[in-house]
C-alpha cells in the first residue's frame, strides 16, 4: 500500500498547488511544540523533585506511555476518519485475558496464538465497523454497545476472575532489553515509525483523511469509502487487543477492568496532538506527542506533594493550556505576524 | 450532521455508563424455601466475584441447597442502581439480603423501609451506619495502624515512605489512612515523600509506584492498601531493590513475602487486610438467624484482621488452609487471588475451588459458626451515624512498637 506514494507526493506537488503542503507544515509545527513541551516538563520537572528529568524518568514515561501511543493510534484513524471508537477499554481486557487464558506462562511454544488474539479483537472490530458502515448506527452507540456486550461476554467467560498467567512473549516484549534499551522502548519507536507509515504515507492514509473531510466527494472522487470505513475500526480494536497483551507482560496478569483508564487518555492523545476531533485533520507524529505529553505530566505531577484534588486540578490546567496554546489559529496569527 | 454535538454526548455516555446493567431475576415464588438476595456492586475484580462465589457455594451446600433460594443482583459502582435493587428485593418478598453496601449511607431509609417489612439485612466488609442493619466487617479491627507500626518496625523508625492508598473520597480508604497518619505521625523519622490512589487495583498500584519511583528513587518502605504486588512489581522494574512494605491479601504478594529471592534483595513485612470470607461469615450468621439457630438482635459485628507477617507464609498444598497454610501457590490461582477467602474456623465447608467457581464441595454439609460474636467498636460514619468513637479507637491490636518515637 505504501509504494505508490513517493509518486502520488510528486504528481501532486507538481500541479502548483501548494495548500497541502502549507497545511501539512501547520500539522508539523503543532507535532514539534508537543514534543517540544515534553522536553521542557521533564527538564522543568528538576524544580519538583531533583531525582526528575533522569534518564530513569524518561524511561519510565516511554514505558508507561507505550500503552497509549499504540492506542490512540488506532483511536486517532478513527477519529480521522470522522468516527469515534469508544470499544476500546472492553477491546483491551478482551487482549489481555485471552492472552492470559488461552496462552498462559506454561506453553512458550504456544506464540502462535498471540496473532490468533488479534484477529479475534480484529473481527470485533469489524463487528463494529459493520454496524457503523451499513446499518449506519452513529459510531459512538455502536463502539458503546460493542464494548458492553464483549465486557459482560468476559466477565461471564472468566466468572469475574481471570485465571492463567502472562505469555513469555508478552513478558519478554514489556521487560526485555535488546542492546541495552529496554524493550517496550524500541518496540514503540518502531509502532511509531509504521504507524507514520500508514497515516501519512500510505494511500489508505489519504483515503481516510478524504472520508473525514467529506465522505461524499470522496465517494465522487473514487474513494473506495466502505473499505476506508471498516478498516480504521478493525485497526484500532487490533490496536487495542495489543495495548491489552502489553499491558499483560507489564503488570503479569489481566484484570477485568485493565482498560478503563485509558478510553478519555486515547481520545485526548489524539486532539492534543493537533487532530481535529470532527475528523480529517491530523499526524499520527502529533498523536504520539500528545500520549508522551499526557504521560509526562502524570509523572510529574504525581510527584507534586498536593492534596490529590489540586494534582488533577493542575493536572486538567495544563492539558487545557496546551489545547489552546496549540491551536492552528494561534499558528495562523503567528504565521501573518512574521510575513 | 451536528457531529461535535454527537460526540460531546458520546464523551458523556461514555463516562456514565461504567456501570454494568443489573439483572433482574423473575424467578418463581416457592413458599417452602427462604428468598435470599446477593446484592453486589460491580463484580470485575477478584475480590468481588470471591466474596459473590463464597456465598453461592455455601447456598448450594446441603442443606441449603434445598431450603434457600438464593438470587444474585449486581448493582455497579451506583449507590442510586443499588437502592432500587433493594427495593424490588423488599417488594418481592426477601427474606434476607445479604450485600455489599457501595455507600455507608445512601441506603439508610430502603434498608429501614426493609427492617419494617422483616427483611434482615447483612453488610460485608463494607458498612452501614443504620442501626436495623448487621455489619459484619473487619474495619474496626485497625488495618491501618497495625500496618503503619509493623513498617515502621521494619524501618527502625526512619526512612522514606510512599503511601498506596484506595479510592478518593471512599470511607474504607479514609479510615484506613487516618489510622496509618496516627502512628506515622508520631515519629518524626518517618517521612511520606509520595501519595497516590491506586483504586486498590494491581495495574494501577504498579503505575503509580513507578511514577512515583521516578520522582523518588530512594524510597525505604512502602505502605500500600490493596493492589499491592503492583508496588513490588514496580520496584523490580525500577531496579533489583526492593523493599519493606505492607500490603493486603494477595496471593502474589505473600509467595513475594516467603520467596527467599525477594527476601534477599530487601522484601519484608506483613499481608493483612480485607478478607472475603466476610461474605460467608455474614450469609452463615444470617441463616442461622433465620432457621431459629440463634438469635441475635443488629448489631455491628467484627471480624478478626488477618495477620501473616513474611515469617508466617506458608504454602498450601491441597484445596483448603490446613496446618497453618495460607497461600495457595502460583499454578493453583492468580496473583491477584485475595488469599483471605477461606477460614478454616469459620468457613469449613469451602475450598479454593468454591472462591474460584462458586461450586459447593463435595460431601460438604453447613457446619455450626462459634456461638460468640464479637461486636464491633462504634466509629462514627463507618458503623454508626449519631454516636462517639470509641476510646480505643487506632489503639494496636497486632504488634508492639519496637521502636519509640
Amino acid at each position: 500500500m505504501a509504494n505508490n506514494n513517493p509518486l502520488a507526493e510528486t504528481t501532486f506537488v507538481q500541479s502548483g498547488d501548494t495548500r497541502r503542503s502549507a497545511k501539512i507544515s501547520r500539522e508539523t509545527i503543532s507535532a514539534i511544540a508537543v514534543a517540544v513541551l515534553c522536553v521542557v516538563l521533564l527538564l522543568g520537572a528538576r524544580f519538583v523533585s531533583p531525582s526528575l528529568g533522569s534518564w530513569s524518568q524518561v524511561e519510565t514515561v516511554l514505558i508507561l506511555g507505550s500503552f497509549l501511543v499504540v492506542l490512540s493510534f488506532g483511536q486517532g484513524l478513527v477519529i480521522l476518519s470522522g468516527g469515534l471508537d469508544l470499544s476500546l477499554p472492553a477491546m483491551i481486557t478482551l487482549g489481555g485475558i485471552l492472552a492470559t487464558n488461552w496462552i498462559g506462562s506454561s506453553d512458550p511454544g504456544a506464540w502462535y496464538l498471540l496473532p490468533i488474539v488479534l484477529l479475534v479483537c480484529a473481527g470485533v472490530g469489524f463487528l463494529t465497523a459493520l454496524g457503523i458502515v451499513i446499518l449506519r448506527v452513529p459510531p459512538f452507540i455502536m463502539s458503546l454497545a460493542m464494548s458492553i456486550i464483549v465486557s459482560s461476554a468476559l466477565l461471564g467467560y472468566t466468572k469475574g476472575t481471570p485465571r492463567g498467567a502472562a505469555p513469555e512473549m508478552a513478558i519478554a516484549l514489556m521487560k526485555g532489553s535488546v542492546f541495552g534499551l529496554p524493550a517496550p522502548i524500541l518496540f514503540t519507536i518502531g509502532f511509531v515509525i509504521l504507524g507514520w507509515l500508514i497515516q501519512s504515507r500510505s494511500i489508505f492514509g489519504r483515503y481516510l483523511y478524504a472520508i473525514g473531510t467529506n465522505v461524499e466527494a470522496a465517494r465522487i472522487a473514487g474513494v473506495p469509502v466502505f473499505t476506508a470505513q471498516v478498516l480504521p475500526y478493525v485497526l484500532s480494536a487490533t490496536c487495542a487487543g495489543l495495548v491489552g497483551i502489553m499491558l499483560v507482560g507489564y503488570s503479569n496478569g489481566a484484570t477485568l477492568r485493565m482498560g478503563d483508564d485509558y478510553l478519555l487518555p486515547s481520545i485526548a492523545a489524539v486532539v492534543i496532538g493537533g487532530s481535529s476531533i470532527l475528523g480529517g485533520r491530523g499526524t499520527f507524529l502529533g498523536t504520539v506527542g500528545g500520549a508522551l505529553l499526557l504521560t509526562t505530566l502524570g509523572t510529574i505531577i504525581s510527584a507534586i506533594g498536593l492534596e490529590f484534588g489540586l494534582r488533577t486540578i493542575i493536572e486538567g490546567a495544563i492539558v487545557l493550556t496546551a489545547l489552546l496554546l496549540l491551536r492552528e489559529e494561534l499558528f495562523q496569527k503567528l504565521g501573518s505576524l512574521w510575513k | 450532521m451536528k457531529l461535535n454535538t454527537v460526540k460531546s454526548i458520546a464523551l458523556a455516555l461514555a463516562l456514565g455508563s461504567t456501570a454494568l446493567a443489573g439483572i433482574q431475576p423473575a424467578a418463581a415464588q416457592d413458599k417452602e424455601k427462604f428468598k435470599i438476595y446477593l446484592s453486589l456492586s460491580y463484580s470485575g475484580n477478584a475480590w468481588q466475584s470471591e466474596a459473590a462465589n463464597i456465598v453461592k457455594a455455601l447456598a448450594a451446600t446441603p442443606p441449603y441447597n434445598e431450603t434457600v433460594e438464593l438470587i444474585e443482583v449486581i448493582s455497579g459502582t451506583d449507590p442510586q442502581a443499588q437502592i432500587s435493587a433493594y427495593e424490588s428485593m423488599i417488594d418481592e418478598g426477601a427474606d434476607g439480603i445479604v450485600s455489599f453496601p457501595i455507600s455507608s449511607t445512601a441506603l439508610n431509609r430502603t434498608i429501614r423501609r426493609g427492617c419494617e417489612e422483616g427483611v434482615l439485612f447483612f453488610m460485608y466488609d463494607a458498612t452501614v451506619t443504620e442501626n436495623c442493619a448487621y455489619n459484619v466487617s473487619y474495619l474496626t479491627a485497625g488495618f491501618g495502624e497495625n500496618t503503619a507500626q509493623a513498617l515502621v518496625n521494619e524501618l527502625d523508625g526512619k526512612g522514606k515512605i510512599f503511601l498506596s492508598r484506595g479510592v478518593p473520597g471512599n470511607s474504607v480508604d479514609k479510615r484506613h489512612t487516618d489510622g496509618a497518619m496516627h502512628i506515622f505521625n508520631q515519629y518524626p523519622g518517618i517521612e511520606v515523600v509520595s501519595e497516590y490512589y491506586s483504586y486498590w487495583d494491581d495495574r494501577t498500584t504498579q503505575q503509580e509506584t513507578a511514577k512515583a519511583l521516578a520522582a523518588h528513587p530512594d524510597v525505604d518502605g512502602i505502605w500500600a492498601q490493596a493492589g499491592e504486588y503492583g508496588a513490588v512489581q514496580a520496584l523490580l522494574d525500577a531496579g533489583d531493590r526492593l523493599v519493606p512494605m505492607t500490603g493486603e491479601n494477595s496471593a502474589g504478594f505473600r509467595l513475594a513475602l516467603a520467596n527467599p529471592d525477594m527476601q534477599e534483595k530487601g522484601l519484608s513485612g506483613v499481608s493483612a487486610g480485607s478478607p472475603p470470607a466476610q461474605s460467608g461469615y455474614a450469609f452463615k450468621l444470617m441463616m442461622e438467624i433465620l432457621t431459629g439457630k440463634r438469635e441475635l438482635e443488629p448489631m455491628n459485628i467484627e471480624y478478626p484482621l488477618p495477620w501473616v507477617p513474611a515469617a508466617s507464609v506458608q504454602v498450601c498444598e491441597g484445596d483448603v488452609y490446613e496446618n497453618g497454610c495460607n497461600v495457595f501457590p502460583a499454578d493453583r490461582v492468580p496473583s491477584s487471588f485475595v488469599s483471605e477467602v477461606l477460614n478454616p474456623v469459620l468457613l469449613p465447608e469451602v475450598n479454593v475451588e468454591s472462591a474460584l467457581n462458586g461450586t459447593p464441595v463435595a460431601g460438604a454439609t453447613i457446619q455450626p459458626l462459634p456461638a460468640e460474636v464479637v461486636e464491633a467498636a462504634n466509629e462514627p460514619g463507618i458503623n454508626c451515624s449519631r454516636c462517639e468513637a470509641s476510646e480505643t479507637l487506632y489503639e494496636l491490636t497486632k504488634i508492639e512498637p519496637t521502636v519509640q518515637p
